[in-house]
This record gives C-alpha cells, structure tokens and sequence, in this order.
C-alpha cells in the first residue's frame, strides 16, 4: 500500500532521464561521428511512454480509493527549510493532477512518437529530443509539485524548454528573438507567480506551504490579501497561457518545430496556467472578484484573438490565435468558479488541438515548408488521412455537436450562463461562431477549391506512418473524449467533474433544464452560421484578399505588436541607452572614481616610506614594537 | 643580581638591533640577528631560574634549534648572493622600492 506513493515521483523522472542521457549523447558525439536517428528516436519515445503507463497505474490506484480520500503523498526530501518557510520536494497525486499526467503523458509520447518521422534529417536531432523530455520532465513536476515552490520549479523549466525549442532553428535571427520575446513576456507573468506566492506566504503560511495545509488555513485569508494573492497568481498565469496583456508571445511562438508548437503551445504547457488557478481554487473560490476579473479577461481574449485568428494566413497562426482564444475560453471558465468545466476544457482542447498542430505539421511537411495558406489548395486528394483527422480535429475545435469540443465549450457557456453571467455567455456564443468560420476557412483553403499552387500540389503525398498514426489515435480523442463529461442532458453522468470534484472547490448549480437546452442551442446556432459564412467564402476557389479598414486593422492584429514596441520596448531600450551613456559614466561612477583617485593620491604621498632596502623595514619594526611595548606599559599599570 | 642579567640581555638585543639596521654586509646583519636571539634567550634562562620552572629553559633550547637550523639555510642563501652578484652588501636588493 505505502510503496505506491513512490511511483509518483518515478513519472517526471523518466523522461528527465531520458532528457540527460539523450543530451549526453548528443553533446559527446555531435562533433565527430554521431548515432543514427532512430536510435535517438526510440530512446526519446521510452521516457515518456514508461511515463504514462506509470500514470495509467497511479490513475486506477486513486479510482480504488474512496472518493474523498483519493490523494498520495510522496514527500522525497526537504528542500530548505528558513524560519517557517519549510518547503518539502515532494509529489501529490490527486484527482486533478492525475488526471492532467495522464493526458500530458499520453499526447507527449504521440508527439515523440510523430517528431521521430517530422524531424527525420533535420540537424541536432538528438538535441531536439532532449530539450523535449526536459520539457516533459518540467510539465510533469509542475503538474505534480506538492506545494507552490515545486510546482513553481516545473513553471520555470516548461519556460526555459519553450524558449529553448522555439529559437530550435536558431540559425535565422527571426526564430532567436521570438525566443527571446517569449522568455522575456513570461519573466514579466513569473514575477507576478513569485510575488503572488510570497503574500501567500506571508499571509497563511507558515502552517506548511503545500496544497494541504494551505487548503486548510485559507480561511485565514483576509479577503483583501487574497485579492491581491489571486490577481498576482493570475499575472503569472496571463504570461503561461498567453492572455491580455501578453498573449503576444505565443503567435510568435510558432517559429518552433510544429511538433513543439503542438506539445507546449497548445496541449500542454500554455495550459498551466488554467491548471495552477484550479489549482488554488481553495483560494480563487473565496474571492469572487478576482474570478470576475479572470472571467472577463478570459472571454475579451478569447474575443480578440479569434478576430486576428479570422485574418491570418500562415496555416500555425492561425491555430496559435485559436489555441489562445481557447485559452480565453478556459479562463473564463475557472473565472466563474466552474473549475471542473475549465479543466475538462483544457483535456478535450489538448487533444484535438495537439491534432490540428499535427495534421498542419504534415501539410507542411507534405508541402516542403509551405506555410501560407493561400498558397495551398485540394490536398483533400493528395492527403486523405491527414484531411480526414483534421476534419475531425476541425469540428471539434468549432464545437460540432457530439464531437469532444462542444462538450467542453458548451459546459462553460453553460455554467457561464446558469451563473448570471450574461455578457459572458454571450461573447462566448459569439466567439463559438468566429472560431468555426476561422477553423473552417482554413480547412477550406488547404483542402478543398483547387491548388493554388501547382508545382507544391504535385510533389505533396500523404506523410509515413510514423506521422499518421499518431493523428488518427488523437483524432480518435478528439472525436470521442467528450463522452467522458456527458452531461445528464444526453444520458451522461459528469464523470470527469465527479471526478476532480474532491481536488477543487466549486459548487455546480442547479438550474432548470430550459437553460441547459438554451445555451446548447445558442452554440449550435453559432456554429452552423460559422461554418456557413465560411463555407461560401472558401470552398471554392476564393482568392487571397486586399485587407482594407476594420479587416486590415485585424490582419495586423490590431497593430498592438507594434504598440508594445512603442509603449515599452522603445523607452526602454532608450532609457537603457541613456542610462549607459549619460547617468551612469557622469553620475553614479563619481563616487568610485572619487575614491580611485583618493587611493591613488594616498598611495602616491605614501610610497616614500617604501624604500626597499631590508634594514629600513627593520627600523619600522622596532619603531612599531616600541611603541607597543610603550602602550602596554602604559595601559598594565 | 636578576636584573643584571636581564640588562646585559636587553644590551646584546640593542647590539643586535642596531647591527641589523645600520650595517650593510650580509654577514654582519646574519651575526646580528644571532646575537638577538641569544639576547632573548638569556632573557628566557633569566626568567625561569626567577620563576624557578623549566619552561624558560625549554624555550632556550628551542630557539637554540632553531638558529641552528636558520644558520644552516642563510649561510647558503649567502653563498648563493655572493655567486649572482658578486657582492655581500644589503644595499644590491630593494626590489620592494615603491
């Protein structure tokens, strides 16, 4: 009974060993004579898969246990302990963050699975495998981390992996600086995560600073502090999982490999932040401001992102935009206090996001680095698996009934509504119908009409195996995942909010069943306009469009990029600048240049004692011991 | 009769320190630093017949040891001076001349 505890810290540590040894590889031999790939490829696929089974066995584990008992501890060391601050390393497994391995787990190893053929030929292979175990590594400490401080060390290290894999093909300067610019906006999110933790702290704990004991002093909390505490947690969750004020890394984000575009900018890591805030609902459920505000961020995001998502025309923008409006959708909905929705949004969207990412990894591998949609066209012939899963993953980001993302969606749009929040029920609607039209746009224009162009469509074919079977496993997920939430409506159970219901604190509300049928409604009705519009604009033979006004306004995203620039960066650098040239040669170095003249000074009147010769320094001597014998003379008697 | 011991040791210890400071042979300067430590030797014998205890004596015999041994290395640091430079005078070094 007790020894299973310790299988849970065996889950990130196979793949961080996988991750060491796969760098060590490659450090040792990347000069010389280097192993093949497929040695690479497998070794990278054992960690993570090991990793799943573990989290497969630690799963049916807490489903034996009674339901409000389902949580192992497995505490490997104390880390430091200062004062009251004692922070254990040391792993939870519960409802929740169960759920989330298993998940991150099963699309991790699909991915490794799918980079083996994506990456096949490309240089630093194996590097590449290894920074993508780190990655799982990290996501999988986040996700298990007992306390804020581990889940913290986790939140840093999915930030250096991201930053690593995106400036991956670092020999062209663009893919550096969104790098660099995605590192630099989550520094901003990981000061307000630290900032956050430490008010925690300083407010309720020095009880134990793990969930736990947290979850039992919360009501200590002065409401005002936990104010602070979840708008600060939030400020590092905006700059994970890419919301208003800095969403903006992650469209740029897409200069990774597509795979990483797959795995951590959309299944997983940008996920954290929905995680980390249900995470502490203990806390984010007292303050009913603080989810307001986290709810209206969410949806105007959510909003923003899906109207630059309608314009874009690289085939990874426009699923970047989606992934943040979706992200938008998730905080909206642990916002409004629906955690269990939020989450279960997070597991349907991982799946048949991480299969759209895939399935346009393929077109582009397909189409030798073709990345502009309108230059694609009629690959429904060419490629009919890959159009077949993207379709599927297409109806399920669009929110077709039946199909896993409409179960999820409607659950929020539904709890958004059954809670009074009108308004953000009904941008959401709103949003539901953008997100078919842009999804439907883009599986118009790489898939139907004709090719645009012809020299690409006739080299196109349908990718390896290696590829393809990872897509039609997730589309199997992304088809059919949302059974596992079926609400009542359709004969279901909730199994899933049954499920995380011991690890959250929420409350569902009862309403009538008129609302329910309401807001499905309302959505399906958003979809099918969505996907109409689209359908008569794209599906046959549209040619690229002139943006002009509102359109072109949308196209540049607003030209918010360009206001970042303005606004920070340029009076920064310029500040910087000025500081460098002016302030600090003519106004903080005065001081020390002061003092280096003194000493100069001092040392020049003084070197005339320095004589050099053996019996002057014999002369100081005396003079010094006589002067001693002479003071303690005086000072015995 | 204590004290005048202890004023013939203070007197050798002057002689000594003077020798050091004002003479410019290295052998001269070698034979005055001896004669501080005999200096303060005597003062050490003087001391413990005063006190009537060994300890005096014991550190009379080492400082006698260690002479010897200090003896031993700068005679042949004083060969070693006359071979480079041809001379035994003090006054060659002052590479410490600030």
């Amino acid at each position: 009974m007790e020894h299973i505890n310790t299988y849970i810290g065996l889950v990130p540590l196979f793949p961080l060993i996988g991750a060491l040894v796969l760098g060590l590889m490659h450090m040792l031999t990347c000069k010389t004579d280097k192993y093949p790939d497929k040695l690479y490829g497998i070794i990278a696929c054992i960690g993570p898969i090991l990793a799943f089974c573990v989290s497969l066995i630690l799963f049916f584990k807490l489903r034996g246990m009674p339901a409000d008992s389902r949580y192992l501890i497995h505490d490997v060391f104390t880390w430091f302990a200062v004062g009251d601050l004692h922070v254990t390393m040391g792993f939870l497994a519960d409802p929740l963050s169960s759920l989330m391995i298993l998940f991150v787990t099963f699309i991790g190893s699909l991915i490794h699975i799918y980079s083996a053929g994506y990456m096949a030929g490309e240089e630093n292979f194996g590097k590449y495998f290894a920074y993508l175990n780190l990655f799982l590594g990290s996501m999988l400490i986040l996700v298990l981390g007992s306390g804020p401080v581990v889940m913290f060390v986790g939140w840093e290290g999915v930030g250096l992996c991201s930053y690593l894999l995106i400036s991956f093909y670092c020999k062209d300067t663009d893919n550096v600086l969104a790098g660099n610019k995605a590192f630099i906006v989550n520094r901003i999110g990981d000061l307000g995560f630290v900032l956050g933790m430490s008010f925690l702290f300083w407010a309720i704990g020095s009880g134990g600073f793990d969930y736990h004991s947290l979850r039992e002093n919360a009501h200590h909390l002065a409401p005002s502090v936990g104010l602070i505490v979840c708008l600060l947690l939030f400020v590092g969750a905006c700059g994970k999982s890419a919301q208003i004020p800095l969403f903006v890394w992650l469209p740029d984000a897409m200069a990774g490999p597509t795979p990483v575009s797959a795995l951590i900018h959309a299944a997983t890591m940008v996920t954290a932040g929905v995680y980390m805030v249900a995470r502490f609902s203990f806390i984010y459920a007292h303050v009913p401001t603080a989810g307001t505000i986290i709810a209206w961020v969410g949806i105007l995001t959510a909003l923003l992102a899906a109207f630059f998502g309608m314009f874009q025309k690289d085939i990874k923008k426009i699923l970047a935009y989606s992934t943040v409006s979706q992200l938008g959708y998730m905080f909206a909905a642990v916002g409004i206090t629906a955690y269990s929705a939020g989450i279960f949004h997070v597991f349907t969207h991982a799946f048949f996001k991480a299969l759209l990412f895939l399935g346009a990894g393929s077109v582009i591998y397909a189409l030798h680095h073709q990345q502009d949609v309108w230059k694609m066209g009629g690959l429904k012939e060419k490629m009919p698996t890959t159009y077949k899963t993207m379709m599927i993953g297409a109806l399920a980001l669009a929110g077709c009934p039946l199909f896993s993302g409409f179960f999820s969606k409607d659950e929020i749009l539904f709890s958004a509504l059954a809670t009074g929040h009108t308004g953000i029920w009904a941008i959401g609607v709103l949003v539901a119908g953008m997100t078919a039209y842009y999804t439907f746009r883009m599986i118009f224009l790489v898939f139907h009409g004709k090719p645009r162009d012809q020299k690409a469509f006739d080299h196109a074919h349908e990718p390896p195996a290696v590829m393809t079977v990872p897509l039609i496993i997730l589309a199997i997920g992304a088809a059919f995942a949302g059974v596992l939430n079926l609400p009542s409506l359709f004969g279901g159970s909730l199994a899933v909010s049954h499920w995380l219901a011991p690890s959250l604190v929420e409350h569902h509300p009862h309403v009538s069943v008129w609302i329910e049928i309401t807001a499905i409604l309302a959505s399906v009705i958003a979809f099918a306009i969505g996907i109409t519009i689209a359908y008569k604009k794209f599906a046959d033979g549209a040619v690229e469009p002139e943006f002009s006004g509102f359109a072109k306004w949308g196209a540049n995203k607003f030209y918010i990029d360009e206001l970042y620039n303005c606004v920070i960066v340029q009076p920064y650098k310029t500040t910087g600048s000025l500081i460098s040239a002016f302030i600090e040669p003519k106004v903080t170095d005065l001081p020390i240049k002061f003092f280096t003249w003194l000493y100069k000074k001092l040392g020049a009147s003084f070197k005339v004692f320095q004589v050099g010769y053996v019996r002057v320094y014999a002369i100081y001597m005396v003079i010094g011991l006589s002067l001693m014998s002479l003071f303690l003379s005086q000072t015995i008697n | 009769m204590i004290q005048d011991y202890l004023i013939l040791s203070i007197i050798l210890f002057c002689i000594g320190m003077l020798g050091v400071i004002s003479r410019r042979n290295v052998f001269t300067v070698f034979m005055s630093i001896e004669l501080m430590l005999n200096a303060a030797n005597l003062a050490f014998v003087t001391f413990a017949r005063l006190h009537e205890s060994m300890d005096g004596h014991v550190l009379a015999m080492m400082v006698m040891a260690v002479a010897a041994a200090e003896a031993a290395l700068v005679l042949a640091v004083i060969i070693l001076i006359n071979k480079h430079k041809g001379k035994l005078d003090t006054n060659i070094f002052s590479l410490l001349k600030g």
